[in-house]
């Protein structure tokens, strides 16, 4: 796999932006509103990829580090009236200081995950079960009058996220993701190369954290609120999801993760009111879809597709 | 510079002219979004997998039970209404895809019966109906908060808040059982502080309060540990102001307990056919006191529950006919004499009009009178208090309805002695 | 006084059948080294095995020998065409890590989906054998009934049983041994994948007996999106952390231990602290003992 240069991968980035922008003004407002959320779903996944596919580390409560974040964006925004980027940048660093390390992470981060609604409950200042509105305001009017609240979203989100995952290349390709990837190949040998495990595998989870943080903050924008409800288990299993279809260990296949996040609930519920005939069937049809899909793909295609692809392309090189 | 500025000058005036042209040329009036000749659509969101839904997914069934049969008896000003509903999970981040979708994509005309406090906030504030104009009709939720007409204007509750009801129930309290120690069981989230708040507000004082995380009630031993602090104070009177399930693992637990103070049920939680589906023996709620402001699903004697019973039971068989049934039937009723009272080409401003200036006076299965205007978004706004049969029945004390109503401030409870009004021919809108 | 009382027994109770799912849980992980979050599904598929049982067969012991069976039978095939596909897939890299979990926790969305287009989505009814009123004490009523003395003497039951099998027979052996070292247990003549396949069915039968008990626990009413069962896989598995994942003592132990604490949280600080409580017991242990209360350190495997 031929590397780009950081001058090249930056002009790719700006590529992507500047597609963006059109994109923007070319679909209605439903998409924009849905690739807002797929900017969501790309922070949180590779969120995840750094950490599981990176860095080894199972975290099964992704969805309440997003709280977190959405959580310290909404109160230093309506605490303190802040700028919508400075909440973000809080929100990351927030998120980042909650970290956890250690054996038995996955327990410990369900627990977590399953604990954080209620958390909010106990204190006034979280808002409880009704949550807290997180209100990033309306687009400059210099924009026009038909610049959507969704748009305004949109580009926020994909500037966030274009942001993020340039940094986050870059942290990979740095000397740390290497140690990461010697340490995910043979943990005996890195440690006897040098590599100080702990150090590595917590830098690991509190880059990931902050990563999920920024995710957290911008899923709260689109919904104009955080609430318990809005980070529920399901959301952390999502984002796993999401992931394994990405491709759990390279960051290339974290767009088709967050799009299929995106897309396949809209399409299973298109067939079963298609297909549906008693309320039962209709309503539960879309969950088996998804699941079976979900087996599916860790079944044949566990690598990620991209993964998939690039063994096939050696497979033919080797022939 | 001047030839430069002069070409700017004609080019721009050039454009103006144009854009002045076009913008006179009025385009046809487009019919109504969600409306057209033959069909007024409507949307809903509420959760109905999840372990937010059981009991509230039988909600649409319900509604569309009724809308069927209104549309088989002619529709409304000859249009059918076909109801369009997508399941949230109880998650707000779905709640705003699937309302965006619905309103966006499936271009529904109003929103109807939204479910869920922080769902609908999060649609308040990411979808904004009420910048786009979009009517929200009955919404399914006791927040108080959405009666702000100012926050909200385009959306129109039905159910009475937590806080009026907490209010009504302490003013009973203070009827019947002035003097007496008092338990209060609650969730603790903002269903069950918005009670609080209410209490608090009618000077009501608790020996003991028992909160309980919501989703918590299904916990084996959790419903043992209420009734055991419950107990321990020894109060005359316990308040249940929980979910069905947590009522119904309340009551079933206590009997188990041998425990048996004088029950109050709150409206939410005291729907008897689910209780007793959920195995409590009926009589254990026998005596319990309840609130409700519906007719009692079990009354078969009053003429919209046997109607509603009836359609339902042809359109859903084997379903039970329960509260949320009920009270499903009930708003879609209201809402087809909304869409019918704005007139023959209805708008979303024709429907929000027509409920400000008639909604106080539509026709609706409940025992307490709805109370829209244009000032006001509130619907029911009171109680009637009951005592539970030897077979689970919610019958009224005494056999008289007496109705406690009172606003969404800080007024006083007031009885009221309204009666409703016969049921419209056949149960359809006139 | 008697609160104290009540409080150990409604914590003992509760706790028991934590244990057998955290039971269950364990087992999985000791035979396939796989947490399986359908276990909590394939529970909720066997209950209502048990349900149509006792429409069948009007006896509740008996629907519980069927339902025993019927967990068994499911998981094991479930092992058999499904994990086995997967862990072949999957056996190495950091995927090896989640895939599993992503596999069980679609398998768990698939039987939720099919169980409620087959029976619906509102309650059914599976009544309790036996009453589950008070004993009572003078003037004061135990939280504690022939019912949930029933559930103490299942539990303890199954306890003695897997352990007796684990300790003292030769597939017990066979077990213990294909999950600490399989190749070695293959060199040795030992049936690894038969043992594996044997590993799920037994967590089958104890998921299957834990989601009836919790039916009796309280009306007998559950529906497939019960909370009761959603709930019981997430105390199972911070049960089975607790306790140390690699022991069936520790599991019956870290389920009694977050049972007892749990209620005693519950009564003495506030009845809302339901799911926050289990995240603190479980950063607590971990904290002082990382392993578990009675896991063994994770020795180095170079």
């Amino acid at each position: 796999m031929h590397k780009l240069s950081n001058k090249k991968r930056l002009f790719i980035f700006i590529l992507l932006g500047v597609a963006i922008y059109f994109l923007s003004g070319a679909v209605d407002e439903l998409r924009v509103y849905q690739g807002a959320t797929v900017a969501v779903y790309v922070v949180g996944i590779a969120s995840i990829i750094l950490l599981t596919g990176y860095s080894g580390q199972v975290s099964l409560g992704q969805g309440a580090l997003l709280g977190v974040g959405g959580y310290a964006a909404a109160l230093l925004r309506i605490q303190f009236n802040a700028p919508i980027w400075i909440c973000f940048a809080v929100a990351i660093l927030t998120a980042a200081l909650a970290r956890l390390s250690g054996p038995y992470l996955a327990g410990t981060t369900l627990a977590l995950a399953v604990g954080l609604p209620s958390i909010a409950n106990q204190f006034e200042l979280l808002g409880g079960e009704q949550g807290l509105l997180f209100d990033v305001g309306f687009p400059p009017l210099s924009f026009g009058e038909d610049f959507t609240q969704y748009k305004w979203f949109f580009w926020i989100a994909s500037l966030a996220t274009l942001i993020a995952i340039f940094w986050l290349q870059n942290v990979m390709r740095s000397r740390y993701g290497r140690s990461w990837k010697a340490v995910r190949g043979n943990d005996v040998a890195a440690e006897l190369a040098g590599i100080n495990l702990t150090r590595n595998k917590t830098l690991a989870f509190t880059l990931s954290a902050g990563l999920a943080g920024l995710s957290g903050a911008l899923l709260a924008m689109t919904i104009g609120t955080v609430s318990p409800s809005a980070f529920p288990l399901a959301l952390s299993f999502s984002l796993l999801t999401g992931a394994v279809i990405a491709g759990v260990t390279t960051l290339g296949g974290v767009m088709i993760g967050a799009v299929t996040l995106v897309a396949i609930p809209d399409i299973a519920g298109a067939v079963a009111s298609r297909f549906g005939s008693s309320e039962a069937v209709t309503s539960n049809l879309p969950g088996l879809l998804v699941s079976t899909l979900l087996i599916l793909t860790v079944l044949f295609v566990p690598n990620g597709p991209v993964e998939q692809l690039h063994a096939r392309r050696e497979h033919r090189a080797n022939k | 510079m001047t030839r430069i500025n002069r070409r700017t000058l004609i080019s721009a005036s050039a454009v103006l002219v144009v854009a002045a042209l076009t913008a006179a040329t009025v385009p046809a009036q487009a019919a109504e979004v969600g409306v057209s000749n033959s069909e007024i659509k409507l949307g809903m969101t509420l959760p109905m997998t999840g372990t937010a839904s059981p009991g509230y997914n039988k909600i649409p069934g319900a509604m569309k039970a009724y809308f069927d049969y209104l549309n088989a008896n002619g529709g409304v000003n000859g249009r059918k209404i076909t109801l369009k509903v997508e399941d949230d999970r109880y998650v707000p981040t779905e709640a705003v895809a699937k309302t965006n979708k619905l309103i966006l994509q499936d271009k529904v005309m109003a929103l109807i019966s939204p479910l869920g406090t922080a769902n609908n906030k999060a649609i308040a504030a990411s979808v904004n109906p009420a910048r786009r104009g979009v009517p929200v009709l009955f919404v399914n939720s006791g927040f108080s908060g959405f009666t702000d007409t100012k926050k909200y204007p385009t959306t129109y509750s039905i159910l009475p808040s937590y806080v009026m009801e907490a209010k009504i129930m302490a003013e009973y309290i203070k009827d019947n059982f002035a003097g007496k120690t008092l338990g209060l069981l609650y969730q603790d989230d903002d269903f069950g502080t918005d009670a609080l708040k209410g209490f608090t507000q009618a000077g009501i004082t608790f020996a003991v309060k028992v909160p309980y995380a919501s989703g918590s009630q299904g916990a084996a031993g959790v419903p043992a540990g209420w009734i055991t602090k419950l107990s321990a104070a020894k109060p005359d009177v316990v308040i249940l102001f929980g979910v069905s399930s947590a009522t119904a693992a309340g009551l079933g637990t206590a009997a188990a307990l041998k425990y048996a103070p004088q029950w109050i049920l709150g409206s939410v939680g005291g729907d008897a056919t689910t209780i007793k589906a959920s195995g409590v023996p009926a009589g254990v709620l026998y005596n319990a006191i309840g609130a409700s402001f519906a007719p009692a699903t079990t009354d078969a004697t009053d003429e919209y529950v046997k109607l509603f019973s009836d359609i339902y039971a042809k359109a859903v068989p084997g379903s039970a006919f329960d509260n949320n049934v009920l009270i499903g039937m009930n708003s879609a009723f209201v809402a087809a004499q909304a869409l019918k009272a704005a007139g023959t080409n209805p708008t979303r401003k024709s429907l929000m009009a027509a409920i400000d200036a008639k909604g106080a006076s539509f026709a609706s299965a409940a025992l307490i009178p709805l109370n829209y205007s244009k000032t006001s978004h509130v619907g029911y706004n009171g109680y009637w208090f009951g005592k539970y049969s030897p077979t689970g029945d919610l019958k009224p004390v005494d056999g008289k309805y007496v109705l406690y109503t009172t606003d969404s401030g800080s007024g006083a409870v007031v009885k009221s002695t309204w009666k409703r009004p016969a049921m419209p021919a056949k149960g359809l809108p006139n | 006084m008697i609160q104290i009382l009540n409080t150990t027994l409604i914590g003992l109770t509760s706790g028991a059948i934590y244990s057998l799912m955290a039971m269950s849980i364990v087992l999985v992980w000791r035979s396939t080294r796989v947490i399986n979050f359908a276990q909590a599904g394939l529970a909720l598929a066997s209950t209502y095995i048990g349900y149509e049982a006792v429409q069948l067969f009007d006896n509740y012991w008996i629907a519980l020998i069927c339902a025993m069976l019927a967990g068994a039978a499911i998981s094991a095939f479930i092992e058999i065409t499904f994990m086995r596909i997967l862990l072949k897939h999957t056996s190495s890299g950091p995927i090896a890590g989640v895939a599993p979990i992503i596999a069980t926790l679609g398998l768990l969305g698939i039987i939720k989906a099919l169980i409620t287009m087959n029976w619906g989505g509102q309650d059914v009814v599976i009544t309790p054998p036996l009453s589950n009123t008070g004993f009572s004490i003078g003037s004061d009523t135990l939280v504690f009934s022939p019912m949930k003395l029933a559930i103490i003497v299942s539990v303890a039951l199954l306890v003695i049983i897997f352990s007796l099998i684990f300790q003292k027979t030769n597939i017990g052996l066979a077990l213990r041994a294909s999950a600490y070292a399989p190749e070695i247990a293959r060199l040795a003549g030992v049936r690894v994948d038969l043992v594996r396949t044997l590993g799920w069915a037994l967590s089958g039968a104890s998921g299957a007996v834990a989601g009836l008990l919790l039916t009796s626990y309280g009306t007998g009413a559950f529906s497939p999106e019960s909370a009761e069962f959603s709930l019981l896989f997430i105390s199972g598995f911070i049960a089975a952390v607790v306790g140390g994942l690699d022991s069936l003592v520790g599991a019956v132990i870290g389920g009694i231990f977050l049972g007892l604490v749990t209620a005693f949280v519950l009564m003495y600080i506030s009845s809302s602290l339901f799911f926050i409580a289990p995240f603190v017991i479980l950063l607590l242990v971990l904290f002082i003992r990382p392993q578990g209360i009675i896991g063994v350190k994770a020795g180095r495997r170079a």
